[in-house]
């Protein structure tokens, strides 16, 4: 495809409103509580599985399926969170990768329940080819046409959903910066400063780090399901840590404490990962496509480093909040 | 002369170490009570206990009647019993106008949800919450840096700064943690005269560990004092300082009466 | 039987020199580094180069990748990891993460992803009578057999090793003690390199056929070992390596009660590691620290 093929940049858009829920997610256990869950992607992988074995095996309307995928990711936060939140930050760290590598190899090695290395096509047994996607689609199809009235064509599916899931992003982060700004978020923030302090004046903290821990679930869960929605198939190899550090790296892009500045984080992740396959000058052309791929995980491993070292507070955040780092 | 604080049998070994053997006192209501006593003598550790930080091997602990051994440290802070820390724990990168925000009781805006299912109660409570906040910032003189950083006050304007977040959680007895400790002497003044106002005027208790003996001379109605865990006095100040026990205690320890390091571990 | 012994002596011992190294740059950082495994993948590839572009013995190869490693691990040091200490926990776990991802890329990259192996005739067999090695067995055992004794007596005995633990022990109790703490970190840098360095390159040969994830899938393995050992006790690592390799193998054996299938393996190192970090942080051998 080239450069100026909008269906391309349609779908590019798709993912980025995918991962500013994502991110979203990231930015509620780890910006608001403190919490570094480096193993954000199990959420996602969990509730796409729980839909899929749903929608294929049990053949439930997707409503119910999805909403079951959603309550697993919040039993799986609830079931590694209760006893993780006790460890100390970079213990957390390990502990949350090794579980989302756990929930890898389990659905990579479980064939009969999660369809092994096929992934979500291998979910009715070897032989058959399972799909879920259908019941979405059409809902897209519906939404097209209705959507043909105000806009006078009726959009492509892509572009469907690419404003349902945009709609959804934008509504989520107003509905976060009310939390934010709430008394909730202020006990929030203390105990990301001190908890100590914050159990002194009676607020139960453990309690406040289980909301974060589950709210980030939902979301995560959330993107989980629509990206398994939009690509219409998928395996554990999709359910990699790179991903949950790609959520890193757009809060860090946005400025790691400013709520606003995910969707502009999303964006410009996606555009910078997306956009490497259009850079056919030297010496990335001596790079064929295929290996592109590594060119991009080098690059988000490099911005992680960049930003990490030399601009802690991203594009778009204030200095001086983090000089008064403990 | 009530007891809002009794204590019975309260043990606690670290390891081997017995750090609390068997202390067992009580605090009297609207007093000033002040635990003295050597480095290492279990100070600290007692606090800790008393106020949730840290549980108990052995003992009872009773507040206001009820039993709080075993309980929390956020269950006994909102039954009425706050401490302070002698190290302040101020939210650094908060203002210091939301540090005490966030200390108020009973803000229905702090359970999730309730924003939304009763905004005007949370809004209400909030305005409440702030008048409160701005009274005592007035009160302990931090008015003019309300909207600063509180990671950019001095030492002493922390230790106001934890008082005063203390205060907003409407307490009825106070645990001061060696607070004139590395406080410079212009502070040290107004910071005594906040500790004794917290008495008379508040009725808050307050029970203080402190190793300056003139503070605690001015300032105590009672002295509990305390060597190697154990209780090995109690009474007026007065009659404390001529106890032989207590005077051997501090000298057979050959402690410096102002030591800078605590006794005990932190929570 | 001999067999599962063997296989198991042989992971085990990897695990444990690799881990001994991995314990004190961890003791002296006090952060996790996410890119160590990196270094092991590092490794295997200088070795490949070594050994089928430039034809070198599998000794010689191992010998180059362990310098080769120690001196990237050194350069590293020295140029991120120091400059940027102090940034506090998760920022530092983060560099560390996105090193990983910039090393492990630039050997997909200028290696590309297909699985390679070195050259040494896999169907070759060492018969010992009791028992039979492949070659990468034979030089491993051979190669740790050699290196483990000589490290563990470098730490004990030699001046520069005991100031090592020291240092990993309780940073802050060796700079008081008059321990030029920088200088020693230096050497410890390049010792978990050149540590890391050879147990990339055995790993690989162990394993037969490798490809640029071999950091990544030993990472945790790593992580366990130094946890499980406590995090700055070199010689709690060795024992550790041993226990996990131990347990590891064994949980596949058909005798204890039909055993875990292979591909289970790396889950029981990930539950071992989270009830680890839960449990007993620190590990079977440190000491209980106020974290």
């Amino acid at each position: 495809m080239d450069v100026l093929n909008p269906a391309f940049w349609t779908f590019v858009g798709v993912i980025a409103g995918i991962y500013a829920i994502l991110s979203l997610g990231l930015y509620v256990q780890f910006s608001l509580a403190g919490l570094p869950n480096f193993g954000h992607v199990a959420f996602m992988a969990v509730a796409a599985y729980t839909m899929a074995i749903g929608v294929t095996r049990y053949a439930l309307p997707m409503a119910t399926a999805a909403t079951l995928g959603v309550i697993a990711a919040i039993a799986l936060g609830l079931v590694l969170g209760v006893p993780a939140l006790r460890l100390r930050a970079d213990y957390l760290a390990i502990a949350t990768v090794a579980g989302g590598e756990i929930v890898r190899y389990l659905a990579l090695n479980l064939p009969d329940v999660t369809g092994g290395p096929l992934g979500s096509i291998g979910l009715l047994g070897p032989g058959q080819i399972a799909t879920y996607n259908e019941p979405w689609q059409r809902l897209l199809d519906r939404l097209s046409t209705a959507l043909q009235v105000p806009l006078g064509t009726a959009p492509t599916r892509d572009l469907a959903m690419a404003l349902l899931v945009w709609t959804l992003a934008g509504a989520l982060l107003a509905l976060f910066r009310g939390l934010e700004r709430s008394p909730w978020g202020r006990v929030l923030r203390g105990i990301r400063e001190d908890e100590v302090a914050v159990t002194a004046v009676g607020k139960n903290v453990v309690a406040f780090k289980l909301q974060a821990l589950v709210l980030g679930a939902i979301l995560g869960a959330l993107a989980g399901l629509l990206l398994a929605w939009q690509i219409g198939v998928f395996s554990p190899d999709d359910y990699q840590p790179t991903l949950t550090f790609y959520a890193y790296l757009i809060l860090i892009l946005g400025g790691m404490n400013r709520l606003w500045a995910i969707p502009v984080g999303a964006v410009a992740f996606s555009l910078l990962y997306s956009g490497t396959r259009f850079l056919n000058f030297f010496p990335l052309s001596l790079i064929d496509s295929g290996s592109r791929a590594f060119l991009r995980l080098f690059l988000v491993g490099f911005l992680l480093v960049l930003f990490m070292a030399v601009r802690p507070q991203g594009l778009l955040g204030n200095r001086r909040e983090l000089l008064l780092e403990k | 002369m009530t007891a809002l604080l009794e204590v019975e049998g309260l043990s606690k070994r670290f390891g081997g170490v017995a750090a609390v053997s068997g202390a067992a006192f009580s605090v009297a209501e609207g007093a000033i009570t002040a635990l003295i006593g050597p480095n290492g003598a279990g100070k600290t550790t007692v606090f800790n206990l008393v106020s949730g930080f840290l549980p108990p091997d052995r003992g009872e602990i009773r507040f206001a009647g009820r039993r709080i051994d075993g309980c929390r440290g956020h269950t006994i802070a909102r039954a009425g019993l706050v401490r302070a820390f002698q190290a302040p724990r101020v939210l650094t990168r908060m203002s210091v106008l939301e540090n005490l925000l966030l200390a108020a009781k009973d803000q229905p805006g702090e359970r999730l949800g309730m924003r939304w299912l009763a905004p005007r109660r949370v809004a209400r409570r909030e305005r409440e919450i702030r008048a409160r906040a701005r009274e005592v910032l007035d009160l302990v003189r931090l008015h003019p840096l309300a909207g600063a950083y509180a990671g950019s006050l001095s030492g002493g304007q922390r230790k106001l700064l934890e008082l005063a977040r203390a205060l907003m959680v409407e307490p009825r007895m106070i645990l001061l943690d060696e607070p004139m400790a590395g406080v410079a002497p212009v502070l040290a003044g107004e910071l005594l005269d906040h500790i004794q106002a917290l008495r008379t005027e508040r009725g808050v208790t307050v029970f203080v560990i402190e190793h300056d003996m003139e503070v605690v001379m001015s300032i105590s109605d009672r002295v509990i004092v305390m060597d190697e865990g154990r209780v090995i006095a109690e009474g007026p100040p007065a009659a404390v300082q001529a106890d032989e026990r207590v005077i051997e205690a501090y000298l057979g320890r050959l402690a410096a009466p102002r030591p800078s390091a605590p006794a005990g571990p932190r929570p | 039987m001999i067999r599962q012994l063997l296989q198991l002596a042989v992971t085990g011992a990897l695990l444990a020199l690799t881990g001994v190294g991995a314990s004190l740059v961890f003791g002296i950082q006090r952060v996790a580094n996410f890119a160590h495994g990196e270094y092991l993948t590092f490794a295997a590839y200088v070795g490949l180069m070594l050994n089928v572009a430039l034809r070198q013995s599998l000794l010689v190869s191992t010998v180059g990748a362990m310098l080769l490693t120690g001196l990237l691990a050194l350069g590293i040091h020295f140029a991120l990891l120091r400059p940027l200490r102090g940034r506090g926990l998760v920022a530092m776990s983060l560099i560390t993460v996105g090193l990983g991802l910039m090393l492990r890329d630039v050997v997909f990259l200028v290696a590309g992803p297909q699985i390679r192996q070195y050259a040494i005739d896999q169907r070759a067999v060492f018969d010992l009578r009791l028992v039979r090695l492949s070659p990468g067995q034979a030089v491993a055992l051979l190669v740790t057999g050699l290196v483990a004794p000589g490290v563990a007596l470098f730490l004990a005995r030699t001046r520069l090793g005991k100031s090592m633990r020291a240092v990993a022990d309780n940073r802050d109790l060796a700079a008081i003690s008059g321990v030029d703490v920088d200088r020693i970190g230096a050497y410890v840098w390049l010792l978990a390199g050149a540590l890391a360095g050879l147990g990339g390159v055995m790993f690989a040969a162990v394993q037969g056929t490798f490809d640029p994830n071999l950091g990544f899938q030993v990472l945790f393995l790593i992580f366990t070992t130094v946890v499980l050992g406590g995090i700055g006790s070199p010689y709690g690592a060795l024992a550790a390596g041993t226990v996990l390799g131990l347990a590891m193998e064994l949980s596949t054996w058909q005798g204890l009660g039909g055993g875990l299938e292979a591909r289970y393996k790396p889950v029981l190192a990930f539950t071992v590691l989270i009830l680890l970090l839960l449990c007993r942080p620190q590990g079977l051998f440190g000491k209980a620290r106020v974290l």
